[in-house]
């Protein structure tokens, strides 16, 4: 996987440009803000020492007030002697008059712009290169005496600590944003990581199950969030894919077991047959029970197409009124042949109001079904009892069929309706069934939003129940 | 050589035996596996040919009480299951061989034949006893190069004479590899149809290769 294409990647990647602005512009604000006050505060103080310095400078004293005067002065109105700071003080012309001590050996620059703005009256700030690294914030009064220009007063102070203090501040924030960028691209990663990494899973069972394995599941360690419903539904998905696959799989494997044994009949009788000169009773033999068994395969496909297109949605049921009682009478009717062959006794019995909406094809073939199954299963001498009864009050039809015969164990009762399943695989192919008939009956019943279940006791018979929604 | 059929489909069993019996092989059918597991134990079968899906006790369930009473005749399993699991289990469970419905008759056979060669630690081809040579495929015998025209009968106890040459061959063990179970023993058959042989194989010889040994049985000796 390449590692820019990835979410994580990107999510942390826009997480750090962001976090990035957010924390530059904050240094840039912090940065400017403080050096502006700090300047400012600087100002400020030489401004209030050039005032006080201006108005001493016009007392009756006289022009030209002493050095020692001037830190006299400062001491006295500030209570402490202006470590760091200068004042010089200048006659109109611009010659020095005096200057403070910390001042001997430094010569402070007087512009002509400074002098001429000060010969009009007005203070002048500005900032010079006059010794050692740090620059020096300069302030220019004049000394103005009716009008006129007496004198210049300049106090200075070095912008050594402002400075320092920005160096420092700027050197803090250069590495400190970097840093925390660094931390936070780290972290933001890690987190991702973490979080997706369930993500990786997923794609990583994804592409097993694509390769046919369907027992693989996400380990989930974290149910509630949004990442753990994820894996939980895809876990989801996957049981009911493996479950779907599994009964698919077991059903072609039921389909084609049950197609095979008439093929292995009939390739085998054929062959054995062919091998040899036989008699014409010989031949008649083998080609009966060929019919047989193709007339069972063509059943068995013909209910399998059923079932397929019943899946597929591709059959639609009629829907007209249908009365049960004379269709049952009919399904009666015509099995009576097929109940004296068997030796059992076939009763028909209807009761009340049962018209039913419904195509009338497949709801014959439901009672056909399900009729002819407990014929199929009850041993001679017994009894099949077909009822329709209308009831009502519920209002829904009920289809009984009672038989006498061997019975449905508790186990199998559920799965008497799944497709080729047999309770008795070996009568039942005895009898000529498919395996389908009550998978297909299940599903007419269902069709016609009605249900169908059975009761059964082994060894003394089932009864099959079919419940239809009642026309009204 | 005897054979078991054993299968619930009574059609299947049905040409099976029938298509075996016209091979000159003596065939029973079991019907389920409780059936199998019991005439297993009762007679002496060179072969078995067993179904996997059995009412009653499933054909790997019979396979694995055959394997477990000790019996180590050769097992051909035929199942409409054909998937590689399938196989597997079945040829674990104790067979020898896997045939898959629907199957072609000739290849049972030669499965069959080459089981039964197996059992016997035979090469495959004739079986040749002297000038005597019997071939198992197209079922001809014959001496010095003479056909020699048998019944069903007498060619399955030659081959069964043939495949035991240099030894000595009791009555019971031909009634129970060359004869179903509805043979009664209690009847002369046995010396009857060896005579029979007797005549038509050593007849227009110098030298007789059915040798009878008083009061035990029988030995074909080159």
């Amino acid at each position: 996987m390449i590692l820019y294409k990835t979410i994580k990647f990107r999510m942390t990647l826009w997480y750090v440009v962001i976090l990035g602005i957010i924390l530059s512009s904050f240094s840039f604000f912090l940065y400017f803000t403080l050096a502006d006050s700090l300047y400012k505060g600087v100002d400020n103080k030489i401004k209030t020492m050039a005032e006080i310095a201006v108005s001493s400078a016009r007392s009756p004293l006289g022009a030209g007030p002493s050095m020692a005067d001037l830190d006299r002065i400062m001491t006295e109105r500030f209570g402490i002697k202006p470590l760091g700071r200068f004042i010089q003080i200048l006659d109109e012309s611009g010659r020095v008059g005096g200057m403070s001590t910390n001042l001997r050996n430094v010569k402070v620059p007087l512009s002509v712009q400074t002098l001429q703005a000060a010969s009009k009256g007005r203070t002048t700030f500005e900032t010079v290169q006059v010794m050692g690294k740090y620059p020096l914030r300069l302030v220019t009064m004049p000394i103005t005496d009716n009008g006129r220009m007496a004198g210049i007063v300049q106090v200075g102070s070095p912008l050594e600590e402002v400075e320092e203090a920005l160096h420092q501040l700027l050197f803090i924030l250069l590495i400190a944003v970097p840093a925390a960028l660094l931390l936070a691209s780290a972290g933001g990663l890690f987190l991702a990581n973490k979080a997706l990494r369930p993500v990786d899973e997923i794609t990583q069972i994804a592409r097993r199950i694509g390769s046919g394995d369907l027992s693989q599941r996400i380990r989930i360690k974290r149910v509630n969030d949004e990442l753990g419903r994820l894996a939980a539904t895809f876990n989801e998905m996957i049981a009911k894919l493996d479950e779907s696959f599994r009964r698919i799989k077991r059903f072609t494997a039921d389909a084609s077991h049950e197609l095979k044994t008439p093929l292995t009949i009939l390739r085998g009788e054929v062959e054995v047959g062919l091998k040899k000169k036989r008699t014409l009773q010989e031949y008649q033999r083998i080609l009966n029970s060929n019919l047989e068994e193709t007339n069972r395969m063509s059943r068995i496909v013909d209910g399998l197409l059923t079932l397929s297109r019943a899946d597929m949605g591709e059959l639609t049921m009629e829907r007209e009124e249908v009365d049960l009682s004379s269709l049952a009478r009919e399904v009666w009717d015509d099995l009576q042949i097929l109940a004296r062959e068997r030796r059992v006794q076939l009763s028909f019995m209807d009761d009340g109001f049962t018209t039913v909406e419904g195509d009338p094809l497949f709801l014959r073939q439901l009672i056909l079904n399900i009729t002819e199954n407990g014929l199929k299963y009850t041993p001679a001498g017994g009894e099949v009892e077909l009822r329709v009864k209308g009831d009502h009050d519920q209002g829904v039809v009920r289809i009984f069929v009672s038989d006498t015969g061997v019975g449905i164990a508790p186990k199998d009762q559920k799965r008497v309706f799944d497709r080729f399943f047999r309770a008795d695989k070996a009568r039942s192919r005895e009898t000529g069934g498919t395996g389908l008939g009550l998978s297909i009956s299940q599903w007419i019943a269902r069709a016609h939003d009605g249900q169908i279940t059975v009761k059964s006791t082994v060894g003394k018979g089932s009864t099959f129940t079919v419940t239809l929604p009642l026309k009204d | 050589m005897r054979i078991l059929v054993v299968e619930d489909e009574k059609k299947v069993a049905s040409f099976l035996k029938k298509g075996l019996e016209e091979e000159y092989y003596a065939v029973d059918c079991a019907y389920d596996g409780e059936e199998a597991l019991y005439m297993v134990e009762a007679s002496d079968y060179d072969l078995v040919i067993l179904d996997i899906m059995l009412p009653k006790i499933d054909g790997l369930e019979v396979l694995k009480g055959v394997r477990e009473k000790g019996l180590s005749l050769p097992v051909l399993m035929l199942t409409a299951k054909d998937s590689v699991e399938d196989v597997v289990k079945g040829l674990d469970a104790g067979g020898d061989d896997y045939l898959t419905k629907p199957f072609a008759f000739a290849e049972l056979l030669a499965r069959v034949r080459a089981l039964i060669r197996r059992k016997e630690r035979e090469p495959a081809g004739e079986l040749r006893v002297g000038d005597l040579v019997l071939d198992p495929v197209s079922h001809t015998v014959s001496r010095e190069g003479q056909e020699i025209d048998l019944t069903a009968k007498e060619y399955a106890l030659l081959e069964y004479l043939m495949r035991h040459a240099d030894r000595v061959v009791t009555r019971t063990m031909i009634s129970e590899h060359v004869w179903d179970y509805h043979f009664d023993p209690m009847t002369n058959v046995i010396d009857v149809y060896v005579n029979h042989l007797r005549k038509k194989i050593d007849l227009n010889s110098s030298q007789g290769l059915i040798h009878t040994i008083r009061g035990v049985g029988y030995m074909l000796k080159g």
